[in-house]
């Protein structure tokens, strides 16, 4: 029976292979991580014992994750202009809308980002920054007045589209959702270009 | 070296393949002690791309031990991109053997 040791060894192998292989389709990434699985079964049933060194020396030849990922074409293709997407998804609207949507062009045709980044690069919020600056400019809460003028009292009450407070956070995460989210891509690009 | 033999890694996996389905194991073994690949793991994402591609195709086998074995079969579009490259290869390990040896390469005029 296999010790519980090499099986350790193998799980974390193919643990860091599928960390590697992290921003490969499901399908492609389950397709290699099966066949090295038989790969390493195959070469199991040849070991004269299940002893640590012929597994990890198993392992060796087989490559790191690195090494795998590579072959996979996980290579980083950062294009010069991928730095600048989370700040055009941002401002780029500002610049005749048009910076925005190159900025999503390129978010959507780049490898490096995945579909989760994706989505939130779009839907957070479509137009980056504009998107809050135009809600700033709509009223937030009205005025009516009731009385008057000829009796010289005019009585106004504030009839809020939404409570003051509450309105002033939806006003304040609305401005900081896409901020923190160029800064999430950001972060994501730089990860995936080391 | 690396990134010649990973541009014929590929052809020399469908060569392997014209003899007949091969199971990925024995690919990787078979290309690693030639040194066609660095290491036997990678053979897999490029098996992977081949099918993708259309080059092979994969069949399952049951295997008289253990689970069930992935096989990869040559295409019909494998055996064309073969065809295709091995005259290509013998003509350029030709040039670059002629001018390793010294040689002008003989211009096509």
């Amino acid at each position: 029976m296999h010790s519980s040791k090499t099986d350790q060894l193998i799980a974390d192998y193919l643990h860091r292979v599928r960390l590697a292989l992290e921003h490969l389709t499901p399908s492609r990434r389950d397709e290699i991580i099966e066949d090295l699985i038989q790969h390493i079964t195959e070469a199991r049933s040849h070991f004269s014992s299940d002893s640590e060194a012929e597994l990890r020396t198993l392992l060796d030849h087989l490559g790191s994750p690195a090494e795998i990922a590579e072959a996979a074409g996980v290579r980083p293709h950062t294009r010069k202009i991928e730095p600048w997407v989370p700040w055009m998804l941002l401002f780029g609207a500002f610049v005749f809308f048009v910076g925005w949507l190159i900025g999503l062009i390129m978010l959507w045709s780049s490898r490096t980002w995945r579909l989760r980044d994706k989505l939130l690069g779009t839907l957070i919020w479509p137009g980056g920054l504009l998107l809050p600056f135009m809600l700033l400019g709509l009223p937030v809460s009205s005025q009516s007045c009731e009385g008057t003028s000829s009796g010289g009292s005019i009585h106004c009450t504030p009839h809020g589209v939404l409570p003051e407070p509450l309105g002033a956070v939806i006003g304040i995460v609305t401005f900081l959702a896409p901020i923190l989210v160029a800064v999430h891509l950001d972060r994501v690009r730089r990860r995936r270009a080391v | 070296m690396g990134q010649l033999r990973r541009g014929v890694a590929e052809y020399c996996v469908l060569a392997l393949l014209k003899a007949g389905e091969g199971y990925g194991f024995d690919l990787a073994r078979t290309l690693s002690e030639a040194h066609i690949v660095a290491s036997e793991g990678t053979i897999y994402p490029l098996l992977s791309r081949l099918r993708r591609e259309g080059l092979v195709s994969t069949v399952w086998r049951q295997s008289e031990l253990g689970p069930a074995r992935r096989y990869y079969v040559l295409t019909e579009m494998g055996s064309q991109v073969l065809d295709e490259f091995t005259p290509r290869w013998q003509s350029f390990r030709n040039t670059v053997d002629r001018i390793l040896q010294g040689e002008r390469p003989a211009s096509k005029e």
